[in-house]
């Protein structure tokens, strides 16, 4: 992760300094990133996703004068990737609007799960990053607790525990909101 | 066109951008918008008649001074808002201190005359057309802004509208200063602020739709 932020970065800061080679490698890098980081918030709409890629890169390209060179470009990458989905949700939900019911109700059932993921994640934002993480693994995408501790580098109980703490400190926190 | 042609296509061309693009991005549009608000002064409202005399005094600079510092805040905050990582915006309570210096005079001001004049001081002449004017202004300065969001990447829209705005009214304001005769701080503080303040609120409005990416 740190190695291909530094790798990004290099490319990103070549670009700004007119190298087109390192402009062309760094858009082609970031292709299967921005794939999974809109595959995994869309789902299935595959044709969406490659146009929301290529919106990315255009705006990567476009917009690179707001980038500032001392601070972290995956960071910077990643809110214009948000941005963008955000955008996109924003038009899909006025296109909606006006087609036939039935196509309506599909598409509020892809908003809603889109939305409830989103949910998840700012929930899970409110924890510690080791509990946050031990649930996404075991609870989101569905990784076993062993797979979980072995990618995090501690052990199974570690994370059974992180996971009871977390998901009791969201409940508490979801009965707090609402009463 | 598939993905890989787009990053040819991109990729056939790369500018140098210059570590400095985005702030002299910024300045370009409010100078581009300010020059046409001085021409905009000049030809339709009229420099002052005493305006070189008046340059040697006090209340003219007071009152440049205090649209300009609120102008330098808000092209700091507009610096910020235009990069699409939420930045911090606590630098800006500095807003307040040319505010709050400028209502000392103002206190003085009354202190030093009789209440009977404070309404005078206030209102003085101009105080219905003074907000209204610097809104005015304000346009092709707010304008020059969104000409230079367009490379820059914003991602919350309403607030960086707001201080778009905002630079916008602060600017107008001190270009309408070759225009308004008027001396006191009470006046100023009130009707100068509330034209730039009104400046902040159409541009919290406009922003979303208008600077959309």
């Amino acid at each position: 992760m740190a190695q291909s932020e530094d790798q990004l970065k290099a490319w990103m800061l070549g670009g700004l300094d007119g190298d087109a080679a390192a402009h062309g490698a760094l858009l082609r890098e970031l292709v299967p990133l921005l794939r999974s980081f809109y595959g995994r918030r869309l789902g299935n709409a595959q044709a969406d996703v490659e146009d929301l890629v290529q919106e990315t890169l255009i705006a990567v390209h476009t917009r690179r004068a707001a980038y500032d060179r001392d601070r972290p470009f995956t960071a910077w990458l990643y809110a214009v990737a948000r941005y963008r989905l955000i955008d996109y949700l924003r038009r899909r939900r006025i296109a909606v609007s006006l087609e036939d019911v039935e196509a309506t109700l599909v598409e509020e059932d892809f908003e809603q799960a889109s939305q409830a993921r989103m949910d998840v994640e700012a929930l899970l934002s409110t924890l510690s990053p080791k509990q946050a993480r031990a649930i996404r693994e075991t609870h989101v995408e569905g990784k076993s607790v062993a797979e979980a501790a072995a990618a995090a580098g501690i052990g199974e109980s570690d994370v059974k525990v992180s996971v009871h703490r977390g998901l009791k400190a969201l409940a508490a926190r979801i009965r707090g909101t609402r009463t | 066109m598939n993905t890989e042609q787009l990053i040819a296509s991109l990729s056939a061309e790369v500018p140098r951008v210059s570590r400095h693009a985005l702030v002299r991005r910024i300045a370009f549009g409010i100078v581009g918008g300010a020059l046409v608000a001085m021409v905009g002064v000049v030809a339709v409202l009229g420099l002052r008649p005493d305006l070189e005399l008046a340059m040697q005094g006090f209340s003219f600079w007071m009152k440049s001074t205090y649209t300009m510092s609120l102008g330098l805040g808000a092209i700091y905050a507009v610096g910020r808002l235009a990069r699409p990582v939420p930045a911090s915006l606590r630098g800006l309570w500095f807003l307040a201190i040319p505010v709050l210096v400028l209502a000392g005079i103002g206190i003085g001001e009354f202190a030093s005359n009789p209440s009977s004049e404070w309404l005078g001081i206030w209102l003085s002449r101009s105080w219905k057309v003074c907000p209204w004017l610097v809104l005015a202004l304000s346009v092709p300065i707010f304008i020059g802004l969104l000409w230079s969001f367009r490379t820059l990447a914003p991602t919350r829209l309403r607030a960086a509208g707001a201080v778009a705005g905002l630079a916008a009214g602060a600017w107008a304001a001190t270009i309408y200063c070759l225009h308004c005769p008027e001396v006191s701080a009470m006046f100023v503080l009130t009707w100068y602020s509330l034209g730039i303040l009104l400046a902040a609120g159409v541009g919290a409005l406009l922003g979303p739709r208008l600077m959309r990416w």
